[in-house]
């Protein structure tokens, strides 16, 4: 075989990356599909057996022997679930005034406003929750100034409620939410706008038949690049929901971290790839069906 | 816009926003000056006292029964510091240098799975990190590999070198090849073209790919609480720990130097880019 010599640079440019995703990424994403059924050792560990209990006890069968069906799973799933999309409406509810506000900026202003809302990328995750643990506690700031003001005459028990997940969450996805959106509308057409609105359509019309067509992809972007982290995650509910197994992240985290069985935390990994592939699967056969525009 | 009332509805709305963004952290950063140690809501006076505990150097700890005890966290603590920045380091490195060849191959080169690589690039980035983290944890203890800091630096690269990779690949893009053509025209060789002709314009690029590797590997959680042992740990991980034993107001100290040094971080970034386009 004759062997062009670009192939050999090709082939010292690609090899690293080939070896060490194919053993550090791929093998153990395989090792958690493998585990997943496989029988959970006595004491933790796993051993060499078929075993599809494990996806049993959160889909309604089970042996009632060894594994009981337990409802809870497919309720603390659907909740992820739930969570997960709350925070993408929510975001998207939060952002999409604030995006079109930040693009009719004059360019000085526009930048630093871009600038406020990338700041929170480089600042810490676990200090941004913090804060607002600070906040929501019983004794927080929150109910110190809502009791001050005699607003309320009892703190109000947030903090650990799935509204402070929910806002927590909302709280660290807003810059994911923001940045694709903005690149919509700062590129929407206002020539079109305009046309419309003078062409006799009011504004609900115009903004239905030309702007959130034009900013589509960038809803669409943003909803997918929020709703992935929110679907698995496990920090906000574990610092702002309690040790509660609320989110599926949680139950996991458990599985194991302190339950051990390892071939049940395997099978939830799974569920949770499993939604975010096809999450990811559907945004791409969309934007790709949309003309590519993601 | 044509309506002034919205426009101001608009602009409160998006003021409001904004303050919703930065107030819990002013509140951290206000907080971390206030000398009640038993309720930090309380404003009691000005004290840099959390600020030289963090030192070792305060006479007061929030535990003030169990001196030695705290100490011994302000160690924990500066180890975990020396950890994250080591971790960062080597892992910056390595991921920049795979993520930069591999966006040069795929923009510079044709070949039959570029489509596949293009794409399987995509997933350590979209894969939610409590998988991953838990697929490193298996995998390291199915191999018989103790969890240290060399688990967590392979860790971080397997996501970190996707990161690299995009944020290079972005700027060759706007590179045009006819540079690289005419030295190849020249007598070049392949090699030599790469590293004097391509390499130097993509320097912009690979050092932002680095920023954000270094940035997004002190601030990993996820994945490093999985993956780390008992001996080393990072500083999220140490704070989280912390918060889950409850609320000290040293952790209101050390947070806002976190704050503070992503501020400086974020302004190089901005200062990096502007340069860019000069």
């Amino acid at each position: 075989m004759a062997l062009k010599r670009q192939s050999v640079v090709l082939g010292v440019l690609l090899a690293p990356v080939t070896l060490f995703l194919g053993i550090f990424f791929l093998l153990p994403l395989l090792i958690i599909a493998l585990f997943s059924v496989l029988t959970p050792g006595l004491y933790g560990g796993v051993e060499w057996a078929f075993y599809h209990w494990n996806y049993g006890r959160i889909f309604g069968w089970a042996d009632g022997l060894n594994e009981i069906y337990e409802p809870i799973y497919l309720r603390i799933l659907l909740r992820s679930l739930a969570f997960a999309a709350l925070t993408v409406v929510l975001t998207l509810a939060l952002c999409y005034p604030v995006a079109f506000w930040v693009s009719r900026l004059s360019e000085r202003w526009r930048l630093v406003f871009l600038f406020l809302i990338t700041l929170p990328f480089f600042c810490s995750l676990i200090v941004r929750l913090y804060a607002w643990l600070l906040i929501l506690k019983p004794s927080g700031l929150l109910n110190t100034v809502l009791l001050w003001t005699g607003v309320i005459s009892q703190p109000l028990e947030i903090l650990y409620t799935p509204t402070a997940v929910v806002l927590g969450m909302v709280y660290v996805m807003v810059p994911f939410m923001f940045l694709p959106l903005y690149a919509a509308v700062d590129n929407l057409d206002r020539a079109q706008v305009e046309a419309s609105l003078d062409l006799g359509a009011n504004r609900v019309q115009t903004f239905l038949k030309v702007i959130l067509p034009q900013t589509l992809p960038g809803i669409m972007g943003g909803a997918v690049i929020v709703f992935i982290p929110s679907v698995g995650n496990f920090v906000v509910p574990d610092v702002l929901g309690g040790a509660k197994g609320l989110m599926i992240g949680n139950l996991v985290e458990q599985q194991f971290l302190s339950a051990r069985n390892w071939p049940f935390g395997s099978a939830l990994s799974m569920i949770i790839m499993t939604v975010v592939l096809t999450v990811l699967m559907l945004s791409v056969t969309r934007a790709r069906k949309a003309g590519g525009h993601a | 816009m044509r309506n002034p009332a919205g426009w101001a509805a608009l602009t409160l709305f998006s003021l409001a926003f904004f303050a919703f963004i930065y107030a819990p952290l002013f509140v951290i950063i206000g907080y971390s000056f206030n000398s009640n140690p038993v309720n930090m809501m309380i404003w009691e006076r000005f004290t840099f006292d959390w600020y030289t505990g963090l030192l070792g150097l305060s006479d007061r700890a929030t535990d003030v029964s169990n001196r030695a005890a705290y100490v011994e966290s302000t160690d924990q603590m500066l180890a975990a510091l020396r950890t994250s920045l080591t971790v960062a380091v080597v892992t910056t490195t390595i991921s920049t240098v795979i993520g930069t060849a591999t966006a040069i191959a795929l923009a510079r080169y044709r070949f039959r799975l570029r489509g596949v690589y293009n794409g399987f690039l995509m997933l350590p980035m979209m894969m939610p990190d409590i998988v991953l983290g838990i697929g490193l944890l298996i995998f390291f203890v199915t191999i018989g590999m103790n969890l240290s800091m060399l688990t967590i630096i392979i860790g971080h690269c397997t996501f970190l070198t996707s990161y690299v990779f995009i944020i290079v690949q972005a700027r060759i893009a706007g590179i045009d090849p006819a540079l690289e053509e005419a030295s190849a025209d020249l007598g070049a060789s392949e090699w030599v073209t790469l590293r004097k002709v391509l390499l130097p314009q993509l320097a912009p690029g690979i050092l932002g790919g680095a920023l954000l590797a270094f940035v997004i590997s002190m601030d990993d959680l996820v994945i490093t609480y999985f993956i780390s042992g008992t001996g080393d740990t990072t500083l999220p991980v140490f704070i989280f720990g912390m918060i889950r034993r409850g609320v000290k107001p040293e952790i209101n100290a050390i947070a806002t130097l976190i704050i503070l040094a992503s501020v400086v971080i974020a302004a190089l970034g901005l200062w990096l880019r502007s340069r860019k386009t000069d």
